[in-house]
């Protein structure tokens, strides 16, 4: 828990870490018996699906659950399927999870591919790479991308993920620019980096943009506002204003995929335990949590809480079997006595979060129109889609009212009524 | 698979760890050193007053909450700041009754009828000292109050007498004597250094905004010399105004009451301002010898309409869309 600071005249300040010097290499995590894939597609349980439980699948090959299915997972091992379930995610989305116990009789050479550097071949195998490299959304035809960033920057707080492999394997990151620039035709690419990161890497052909270190600085919005000279207009991805945002891991992982000429699985994460001790761990994709926190010896116990992802954007996940996710950068484990309860106050106007609000929203206002539920109300008259998710308002509430969950069911909820209008 | 039962919750999963209780108790501190003051010099029935007025004020929301069937409120402290404000505003010789009626309309009609915590469009304090000022005008004297005492200082209420006197009374009070608390005046009002510590104290804290103080010292400090520069027999000087009456409280404690002002940097600005302009407005012209109450409540009206005075939301500009 970080504290507020005795003097606060000013706004808080949450710093990013910056990654050690000399960076010790990650921990390799043995590979589980059971692994579990996530899928965004539901599961449709009318609907026949292409892959069955009791199905032998190769290493490296493609599931994906219907004929036309956009989404798809790729085996990390051979082996075969022992379920394919409907998941829940963290707003009660509904997703896949598709489980597969390893079968060491089976070869374990990967499935052969041929690579070629384009679109299409991109967007059909290698949107699961460790770093989840945006392939769909460069891919999009109606929309014309202009610039890449890769972000040698993390996102959320308490991950160096990012850091680590643009520093450390500064070598890949620069041949996976090159291979992306060959499959996307983007002319333009650039980099962020964290200001006093120190990295003797030359990186020829790519605009670096170096980055403050105080949180929310590295968010694509906020990189786009400062470095950019774009500012993202309220409820747009970056995306649509011809950015692309691509995390370094997935550029490096591009790199070693194409020069093995086979998917990779190794996804880097930064864990950090509950006395808040940091590993660098580096897991196969679809391994369950814990058998990281076995391996770490970390003691997950009741009412504990597991966040991934990062303790401002993050999500908690409600079971320590959560498997590695190609977008999985940092987990964060707090015991439930460093848990504070969420009461029950109402606002009182103080304007911290307006103080603190880096996208100038009327948080009080904003509140007020989500509370009794006027969620048009709220994006019309005080600026609900201009919110950059950066939950720094429910950081700094005097309150503690949860203004980031209020603000993502607003999303959510405003989401629903357009689809239904 | 044997399964735990994990915390779920939404992010952010970091908190800076303040509360209503902590902002309410460092406020309730920075108040402290006025009315230590204040009891110091008045005596015993000083603090009668205010430990009455704090009591009152906590005792009558717990009866409301008990009576209206929800749950407890008292024990983020709020009220107590009420009945503390309340209390370093009254005489030291008020009777209890008052006390008891002035902090029922403050927490009741202040702040509980509007939704309570948060939601009161006026400084509740406030209201229920404009209800009494109005309603029971003898007990704000602040020249009778104080007969019995026997001070080493001019025993005349410094805004009363420049009211009656025109402005060569505000010789009779050293600058130097208003400041360091040799007047008479309410509880704790009087002690203008142990007001300005605990007002940047709570700046400092970041509870309350230096926008508003500071414009609010402005507008009295501008009005004032207008006035002074104007006709200087007629009317007290900028600094008199600043160090007597309410000022100071109103400065660093009432204009800064949180729900009942501006959010935002430039209408905290105007709204500080206006209402030291209509403090002296209100002494210079008006009838009444402190306008602090009145000047403060009126501000509180214009709060919902400066305050559309905003930056414009990130990516919601028109010309860069």
């Amino acid at each position: 828990m970080m504290k507020r600071s005795f003097f606060a005249l000013s706004k808080p300040r949450l710093v990013y870490d910056l990654l050690e010097p000399n960076p010790d290499p990650p921990l390799a995590i043995d590979l589980p018996l059971l692994f579990t894939l996530l899928l965004q597609e539901p599961l449709d349980l009318a609907g026949k699906t292409l892959i069955q439980k009791g199905d032998i699948v190769k290493k490296g090959q493609k599931l994906a659950l219907y004929k036309d299915s956009m989404d798809y997972a790729v085996a990390p091992v051979a082996g075969t399927i022992k379920s394919v379930a409907p998941f829940s995610d963290d707003v009660n989305g509904m997703r896949t999870c598709i489980t597969i116990e390893k079968d060491a009789g089976l070869d374990q050479d990967t499935q052969s591919l041929d690579f070629q550097e384009t679109q299409g071949f991109a967007a059909d195998h290698l949107n699961t790479l460790p770093g989840a490299p945006p392939f769909d959304i460069l891919n999009g035809e109606n929309r014309r991308i202009s610039t890449i960033v890769i972000m040698g920057t993390d996102t959320d707080l308490l991950s160096t993920t990012a850091q680590y492999m643009s520093t450390v394997h500064a070598d890949l990151l620069i041949r996976g620019a090159r291979i992306l620039k060959q499959i996307t035709h983007v002319s333009r690419i650039c980099m962020t980096k964290p200001q006093r990161l120190n990295s003797t890497a030359r990186f020829e052909g790519i605009q670096v943009l170096e980055t403050g270190l105080t949180y929310p600085e590295t968010l694509p919005p906020i990189v786009m506002k400062n470095h950019l000279e774009k500012i993202i207009t309220a409820g747009a991805a970056p995306e649509d204003m011809g950015i692309c945002f691509i995390r370094a891991e997935a550029v490096v992982s591009l790199a070693r995929a194409f020069e093995k000429k086979e998917p990779v699985f190794e996804k880097c994460i930064t864990l950090t335990d509950k006395n808040g001790f940091r590993h660098r761990i580096e897991a196969v994709i679809g391994t369950p949590l814990k058998q990281i926190f076995n391996q770490l010896e970390i003691q997950i116990n009741e009412l504990d809480r597991i966040i991934i992802n990062g303790p401002m954007q993050g999500f908690a996940t409600f079971t320590p079997h959560h498997p590695v996710t190609p977008d999985m950068d940092s987990v964060l484990i707090q015991a439930r006595e460093q848990i504070q309860a969420v009461p029950d106050n109402a606002c009182i106007n103080c304007g911290k979060c307006i103080q603190v609000c880096p996208a100038d929203i009327p948080v009080n206002l904003l509140f007020r129109f989500l509370d009794t539920a006027q969620y048009e109300a709220a994006a019309e008259q005080a600026d609900l889609a201009s919110c950059i998710d950066c939950g720094l308002c429910a950081y700094v509430c005097t309150s503690q009212i949860a203004l980031f969950h209020y603000i993502r069911l607003g999303k959510h909820e405003l989401n629903k009524l357009r689809i239904d209008a | 698979m044997n399964h735990t039962t994990l915390t779920v919750s939404h992010a952010p999963f970091w908190h800076d760890g303040d509360s209503l209780f902590q902002r309410n108790l460092n406020i309730i501190l920075a108040l402290l050193p006025a009315a230590i003051f204040g009891i110091l010099q008045f005596g015993a029935p000083a603090l009668g007053v205010l430990a009455l007025s704090l009591s009152f004020a906590m005792l009558w929301e717990a009866a409301i909450n008990l009576i209206s069937k929800k749950p407890p409120a008292i024990d983020d402290l709020d009220s107590a700041v009420i009945g503390l404000l309340f209390g370093m505003m009254l005489p030291a010789v008020t009777p209890w009754w008052l006390i008891l009626v002035g902090t029922f309309v403050a927490v009741f009609v202040g702040k509980i009828i509007f939704g309570g915590t948060g939601a009161n469009p006026f400084n509740p304090a406030l209201v229920g000292m404009a209800v009494l000022m109005m309603s029971w005008n003898m007990f704000f004297d602040f020249d009778t109050a104080y007969v019995n005492y026997d001070f080493a200082f001019t025993a005349l209420a410094p805004l009363e007498a420049v009211k009656a006197q025109g402005a060569s009374a505000a010789q009779l009070f050293p600058l130097g004597d208003l400041f360091m608390g040799r007047e008479v005046g309410a509880v704790g009002c009087v002690f203008g250094l142990g007001l300005i510590i605990g007002g940047i104290y709570l700046i400092l804290r970041g509870y309350t905004r230096w926008e508003l103080t500071v414009s609010f010292i402005a507008g009295v400090l501008v009005t004032a010399s207008i006035f002074h520069i104007a006709s200087p027999q007629a009317y007290a000087g900028p600094l008199f105004h600043l160090l007597s009456g309410y000022t100071l409280l109103g400065a660093f404690f009432l204009i800064t009451e949180s729900s009942s002002s501006p959010v935002n940097r430039i209408p905290m600005f105007i709204y500080g301002f206006l209402g030291g302009f209509m403090i002296i407005l209100m002494r210079n012209v008006g009838s009444y010898a402190d306008g602090t109450v009145l000047a403060v409540l009126l501000v509180n009206l214009v709060t919902p309409l400066v305050d559309n005075i905003r930056p414009t939301a990130l990516g919601k500009d028109i010309s860069n869309a």
